[in-house]
């Protein structure tokens, strides 16, 4: 088995809330089976020898931990603002590190090419300089001050605009992003990608949103972040290694890689390398 | 026309894209198919029985199958997509028609399983699309010796557009197309139709756009 | 490595302006071709991401990558990064280039110099390439013959069979007809092509199961 390391210690989803049944639904966590169930109307989770693991309940989803994890799950204050709708957007799998579908979302060069004319397109292609820093206090990666020109930022854009972006990676496999909010100027829509690592290659990948948004159908922002996630899976599905290169020479980034940068120096500072490659193959 | 539809089904892309490609506006109801399952709400189900997408509802007429829904459309805003009236090619259009089925229940079902965790016996559903792939291969390699890029002659009918989409995301199920050289060639054509429109895990072709300058090399040129 | 030529697709599959994904031993590759017609055979990873490159789109002169859209020209050399449209890539940003020559409509490709041209058979063009679940020994065997390069006669006509082994036991046969043979001929050759594959299909499946 694949060495699970520091990252065993740590919390991920493995299902989403309101799907769960006492029938359960086997998965896998970093190679390990385990079933998700509802014991007497509660979320519960065992491994392959029956053993209870530890279970929180929030935003939507189920997290468990094979290990014995030091701090609490992290929390989206933003999340509990009244007038947010809270959107489940369903299970994706992709055969891809769980580590570099995180750092996919982190990315913005890619919008043009990828979600060409809805989150980017061409000619508008450059990334301005932007801020990054890993903060101590809490032990995060975040990027700010990030900005970019899109033709369909979110369901209930019209029209381009150049949206802000703030990115917080939160646990080695959960990021949150913070982006421009058309209908309510001055907060922020929260878009956050909670990944569930089956093994060092296969991944199911659980989007999670908390939008001010009064006037879409809940069924179109659920197929909005669906199209988006989606359109990321072939790029995902091809990237050679498929585990994340953590030696600095496999592969050349630019200014506009710095919070993967960052994020991939967090991972290799705190030894979170299930998924990753650490010498070049 | 009101058409209810799920934005990562390969059927109901069927019906986006030919609608896009001849310029029919439909009025799109998104259903949640995946995770909230309303494909089998008693709404739906009172809609279509099977439980499936797309449905295509108009004046007194409601469609749950996406050859029929393309056929209805064709012969509602572009004849010219039924094929001619030769035996030939309207025989040639039934058959991919009919075998765009089987690419639904093999690759399709693969990819169904592969992403969005539908149940299924993976290597049955990839054995049974391989051998879909390489029939459509050899017949595209032969419509290719008679100088045609379509199935069923030299211009593009609702055959290609109903059996494009489960193909070309063939790759999402583990079914990667790199043996198929035919069919890649059958799909740039396609992807290059006027009024072309992607699904997610179909790119559009970035090459029809002009590279955006000024560029870097040509500067560098000129410097030397 | 071999420095030898080997083939790896038939020039008719990958027009003007296209990409392909392609093998050199256990090296995937993007064979691609530009406007202009020029054949080439990169590495398939962009050096930045590491996506496949054969995913990409040729606009031009160039090979530019899906994900990011960064543009790569001649050798292999990055021109262009649209995330910095105003910045002249670092001359180190590079993919992998491999010998790419084109004979008798197959594209041949090679790591490093080979000796001499990729082996031209006069008389014969490039007619179907497929994919077969067998080690090329298998394959050749069903073919009846051995060696990578066969001529011989499958159904109707003469043909010239070029085997390329690929990774995990499968083969790709890339098979060349007579210049000016008629469609009724090609059609039966294609089917007989299809048959070898069922047999070598069959014979590979048949020894993995005695030895397992």
């Amino acid at each position: 088995m694949s060495d699970q390391g520091a990252m065993r210690d740590h919390w991920y989803p493995v299902g989403m809330t309101k799907q769960l049944t006492a029938g359960g639904r086997d998965t896998l966590l970093m190679g390990e089976p385990i079933r998700v169930y509802l014991d007497n109307g509660a979320p519960a989770v065992s491994d392959g020898t029956g053993r209870s693991l530890p279970v929180i309940d929030r935003f939507g989803h189920v997290w468990t931990s094979l290990g014995a994890p030091n701090r609490d799950l992290f929390t989206i204050p933003e999340a509990d603002q009244p007038g947010r709708r809270l959107v489940d957007v369903g299970v994706c799998r992709v055969r891809c590190s769980p580590l570099r579908a995180v750092e996919n979302f982190l990315d913005i060069a890619h919008f043009p090419f990828v979600h060409t004319d809805i989150l980017g397109s061409e000619p508008h292609t450059e990334v301005q300089r932007y801020e990054v820093e890993i903060r101590e206090d809490v032990d995060e990666v975040w990027a700010t001050k990030v900005k970019f020109y899109q033709p369909q930022a979110a369901k209930s854009a019209e029209g381009g605009i150049t949206t802000d972006y703030m990115y917080r990676v939160c646990a080695p496999t959960c990021s949150v992003l913070y982006k421009t909010c058309p209908p309510k100027p001055g907060e922020w829509d929260v878009i956050a990608l909670f990944v569930q690592p089956l093994t060092e290659t296969l991944c199911e990948v659980w989007p999670w949103m908390a939008l001010y948004d009064d006037a879409a159908e809940m069924t179109d922002l659920i197929h909005f972040q669906q199209m988006i996630f989606v359109q990321d899976r072939s790029v995902l599905e091809n990237q050679l290694p498929a585990l994340l290169p953590l030696d600095p020479g496999m592969e050349i980034p630019t200014r506009a890689d710095m919070t993967s940068i960052a994020y991939r120096r967090w991972l290799k500072r705190h030894g979170f390398t299930y998924g990753a490659q650490l010498v070049a193959a | 026309m009101i058409f209810y539809d799920y934005i990562l089904s390969p059927s109901c892309y069927r019906v986006r894209l030919f609608a896009a490609v001849i310029g029919r506006r439909l009025d799109l109801r998104a259903v949640d198919f995946h995770p909230g399952q309303e494909h089998r709400s008693d709404a739906m189900l009172a809609l279509n029985p099977a439980g499936t997408l797309p449905v295509l509802k108009d004046d007194g007429i409601v469609l749950t199958e996406s050859t029929a829904i393309l056929t209805y459309l064709a012969a509602h805003d572009a004849p010219a997509w039924l094929g001619d009236d030769t035996p030939v090619m309207r025989a040639r259009v039934a058959q991919w028609l009919a075998f765009a089925q089987r690419l639904t229940d093999s690759a399709g079902a693969a990819r169904a399983h592969d992403m969005l965790l539908a149940p299924g016996d993976i290597d049955a559903l990839r054995a049974e699309a391989t051998t879909a792939l390489r029939e459509l291969e050899a017949a595209l390699s032969a419509a290719r010796r008679r100088g045609e890029s379509f199935l069923a002659g030299n211009r593009p009918t609702i055959a290609d557009i109903a059996c494009f989409p489960h193909v070309a995301l063939a790759p999402d199920g583990g079914l990667p197309l790199d043996p198929y050289p035919s069919i890649r060639l059958w799909m740039r054509a396609l992807r290059g139709l006027e009024g072309f429109i992607e699904m997610p895990g179909i790119h559009r072709l970035h090459e029809l756009l002009p590279e955006p300058g000024p560029m870097p090399d040509v500067i560098r040129k000129e410097r030397a | 490595m071999t420095t030898d030529w080997t083939p790896a697709a038939l020039s008719r599959d990958i027009p003007a302006a296209s990409a392909a994904p392609g093998q050199l031993g256990e090296t995937d590759l993007a064979i691609w071709r530009s406007a202009s017609g020029r054949i080439a055979a990169w590495s398939d990873r962009c050096p930045h991401r590491g996506m496949r490159l054969s995913h990409g789109f040729v606009r031009g002169e160039r090979l530019s990558c899906i994900y990011h859209g960064w543009g790569y020209g001649e050798g292999g050399q990055c021109v262009r990064i649209p995330a910095h449209p105003e910045l002249t890539p670092p001359e180190a940003i590079k993919v992998p280039v491999f010998a790419a020559a084109e004979a008798s409509g197959v594209v041949w490709v090679a790591d490093g110099t080979p000796a001499g041209a990729p082996p031209e058979f006069p008389g014969f063009e490039g007619f179907r390439s497929l994919r077969i679940h067998a080690p090329a020994t298998v394959l050749a065997r069903a073919f009846g013959g051995a060696g990578h390069v066969i001529e011989g006669t499958l159904g109707p006509c003469a043909v010239v069979a070029l085997i390329q082994p690929l990774p995990g036991n499968v083969s790709a046969l890339h098979l060349l007809a007579p210049e000016g043979a008629g469609p009724a001929t090609l059609d039966a050759l294609s089917l007989a092509a299809e048959a070898l594959r069922r047999t070598a299909e069959a014979q590979a499946e048949q020894a993995e199961e005695e030895t397992a």
